[in-house]
């Protein structure tokens, strides 16, 4: 019998985030033309899923969105559970960001579930899924079977391919389930503020990201970082020597105290490449390093290195881009 | 109030990785394991909030085999929490959802109003502890948790949250589950003569076979297969260049042509 699949998706402005995206297509791959539920929290008619449907996902389920105080991952597992048990699941696919992370340990605690996140490969071994996931700030990467009955994988954001748009048979239905359970009373949401990294993507979702360190020198320098980050599209990061001296907020701090990210290119820019700043970003695909000293740490670990002033470095590099990518 | 926190024994940050024996784990020949990362950040935060609310008290607990697990737990009595438990096992813990499953059942029978962990461990790195805590024990989990007050006016903890796209500010009362993602306590360190007296004071246990039962009964399991270290870099390729603009140039030909990773 083919496994029930269900994907968990997370919407922003209406649509399934690209993390979500890359979940519909591995589980499109895994369920080898048998249907793929997908799930999210919103209402059909504020959300555009064609896009999802193309990816891979056959129906696609809406829940309750998460009201204020609902935005605590354990308050919408009744309503999955609801789902999963419908769907006779075996396996659910999210994408390994903090939301994807909460609800993956609730749910695998209630579901009685095996559970892996930052999940960067899936396959069915011998003895239930494998996977294998970075660990150690990346610095080793494991491979864990996941038995039983039922698993949850949370899978690592830009670490698998986003799906190329197939021409599926049947558009994909849409339906809204009943609310389930209730809401734990107690906690309750004061305000939000968002996490400021500037135009570009999230940090934690970026398939590119410039990073600046001491080098940039001032507050006011580090729009170059900024500049250059936009002509790639990219999120802008920072290094600890950044965000200490208040030059950009925390929010952006790569490293062992601040975010790990695993994009597809980093672009260290004038930092030296202490190891708490590596075991943020050494999950990268592609690492450029760009810096005055030719014998800073940053280079053991990079692919590409330019040794040279960043503030002439930069500034050719901004106009380069933009030459090739025709703006 | 009542706190308790979770910590993980967990290899020493300087280790040298290297796949043990059998390739399924870390060797663990010689490694020396510590209270470390988020652990360490949590028992700190447990520590500040006891002297903030008197009468409290802070209670360590940690899963998994001796001897790293009642060292581990002798540290933090060190750093002064005022008891700890140690849940036994005949072998090491690698199951995040075992590791859940063994807390709930030692603090559902002495429950805490507070329970501090970890975001994730230092090492697997899974951050499932947490909530996977809060759903067992059916209380409010949050993860990702940073700035954790107590407002004593409020009777209620003020906490921030952050979400890839938001920072979110929370109230909310006891009982509670925490994630702490802390970077801005810098832990303190443990004095000589408390190293000294922690050696005497009682560790609680619980044997393995009362937690071997407790969690016996699940069935999804996560067993780790292999542990590899990534192909080294072969170190930079340095770009030559007389102009910065060649440079630029040739960086970008690359990115597009060999890496393959320009939008
Ligand atoms: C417990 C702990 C946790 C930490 N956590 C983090 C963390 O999460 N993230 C983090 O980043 N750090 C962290 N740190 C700090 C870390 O050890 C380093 O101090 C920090 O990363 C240094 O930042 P930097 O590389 O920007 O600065 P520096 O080390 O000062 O490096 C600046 C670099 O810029 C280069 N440079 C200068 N001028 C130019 C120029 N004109 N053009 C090109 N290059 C130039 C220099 O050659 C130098 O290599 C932590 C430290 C501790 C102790
Ligand atoms: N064996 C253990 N004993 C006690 N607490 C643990 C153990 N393993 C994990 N934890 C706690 O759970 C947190 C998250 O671990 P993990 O989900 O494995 O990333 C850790 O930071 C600890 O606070």
């Amino acid at each position: 019998m083919t496994p029930g699949l269900v994907v968990i998706g997370e919407l922003r402005d209406g649509r399934p985030t690209e993390a979500s995206r890359e979940a519909a297509g591995v589980a499109y791959q895994l369920a080898a033309g048998a249907p793929v539920t997908g799930l999210l929290f919103g209402s059909p008619e504020d959300s555009l899923t064609s896009s999802w449907a193309r990816d891979g996902i056959s129906e696609v389920c809406f829940l309750p969105p998460p009201t204020d105080a609902a935005r605590q991952a354990g308050a919408l597992i009744p309503g999955v559970l609801s789902v999963l048990s419908e769907r006779s699941a075996e396996l659910v696919l999210l994408p390994s960001t903090t939301f994807g992370r909460e609800l993956a340990g609730g749910l695998a605690a209630r579901w009685d579930a095996g559970a892996a996140t930052g999940v960067t490969a899936i396959h069915r071994g011998a003895a239930g899924w494998e996977v294998r996931r970075p660990v150690f700030g990346g610095r080793a990467t494991e491979t864990r079977s996941l038995s039983g009955p039922r698993a949850v994988v949370a899978l690592r954001p830009r670490a698998f391919p986003a799906p190329e748009p197939r021409d599926l048979p049947g558009a994909s239905t849409q339906r809204s389930m009943p609310e389930v359970g209730a809401v734990a009373k107690g906690p309750t949401l004061v305000g939000t503020e968002p996490v400021l990294t500037g135009e570009g993507p999230a940090l934690g979702d970026a398939t590119i990201v410039v990073a600046g360190g001491r080098g940039v020198r001032s507050a006011d320098q580090f729009h170059l970082i900024e500049e250059l980050a936009a002509a790639l599209d990219a999120a802008v990061g920072a290094s600890r020597a950044v965000t200490d001296a208040g030059w950009r907020p925390t929010s952006l701090q790569v490293g062992q105290t601040g975010r790990t990210v695993t994009p597809q290119l980093y672009i260290a820019v004038g930092i030296s490449g202490a190891i708490q700043h590596i075991v943020g970003m050494i999950g990268s695909r592609v690492i450029v390093a760009i810096n005055s000293d030719a014998s800073a740490p940053i280079f053991k670990v990079a692919d590409y290195g330019i040794v040279g002033d960043l503030f002439q470095i930069v500034p050719a590099l901004l106009a380069e881009i933009r030459r090739v990518r025709g703006r | 109030m009542e706190i308790a926190v979770c910590v993980k024994p967990v290899p020493d940050p300087e280790t040298r990785l290297r796949p043990g024996p059998d390739q399924r784990t870390l060797d663990v020949e010689g490694v020396k394991f510590v209270l470390a990362g988020y652990d360490e950040s949590a028992v700190e935060q447990a520590l500040l909030l006891r002297d903030q609310l008197p009468g409290s008290t802070v209670r360590a607990l940690a899963y998994g085999p001796a001897p790293r697990t009642p060292e581990v737990l002798r540290s933090c009595l060190a750093l002064g929490c005022d008891s700890v438990t140690h849940l036994e096992a005949s072998a090491p813990v690698d199951d995040p959802m075992a590791v859940a499953a063994a807390l709930a059942h030692v603090l559902a029978s002495r429950p805490a109003d507070l329970v501090l962990v970890g975001k994730q461990a230092l090492d697997d790195e899974e951050g499932l502890v947490a909530p996977a805590l809060g759903a067992l024990l059916e209380r409010p989990s949050f993860s990702s948790v940073t700035d954790l007050r107590w407002n004593p006016e409020r009777s209620r903890f003020t906490f921030q949250r952050s979400t890839d796209t938001e920072i979110e500010r929370w109230e909310a009362p006891v009982p509670l589950v925490i994630g702490l993602q802390q970077a801005w306590n810098d832990p303190r360190t443990a004095k000589l003569p408390n190293i000294l007296k922690a050696r005497r004071q009682p560790i609680d246990t619980v044997p393995a076979a009362t937690i071997e039962a407790a969690v016996a009964g699940r069935n999804g399991r996560s067993l780790p297969l292999k542990f590899e270290l990534p192909a080294p870099r072969a170190g930079a390729r340095m770009i030559d260049y007389s102009t910065p603009a060649e440079a630029a140039e040739r960086l970008v030909r690359l990115l597009r042509e060999e890496a393959k990773v320009f939008p």
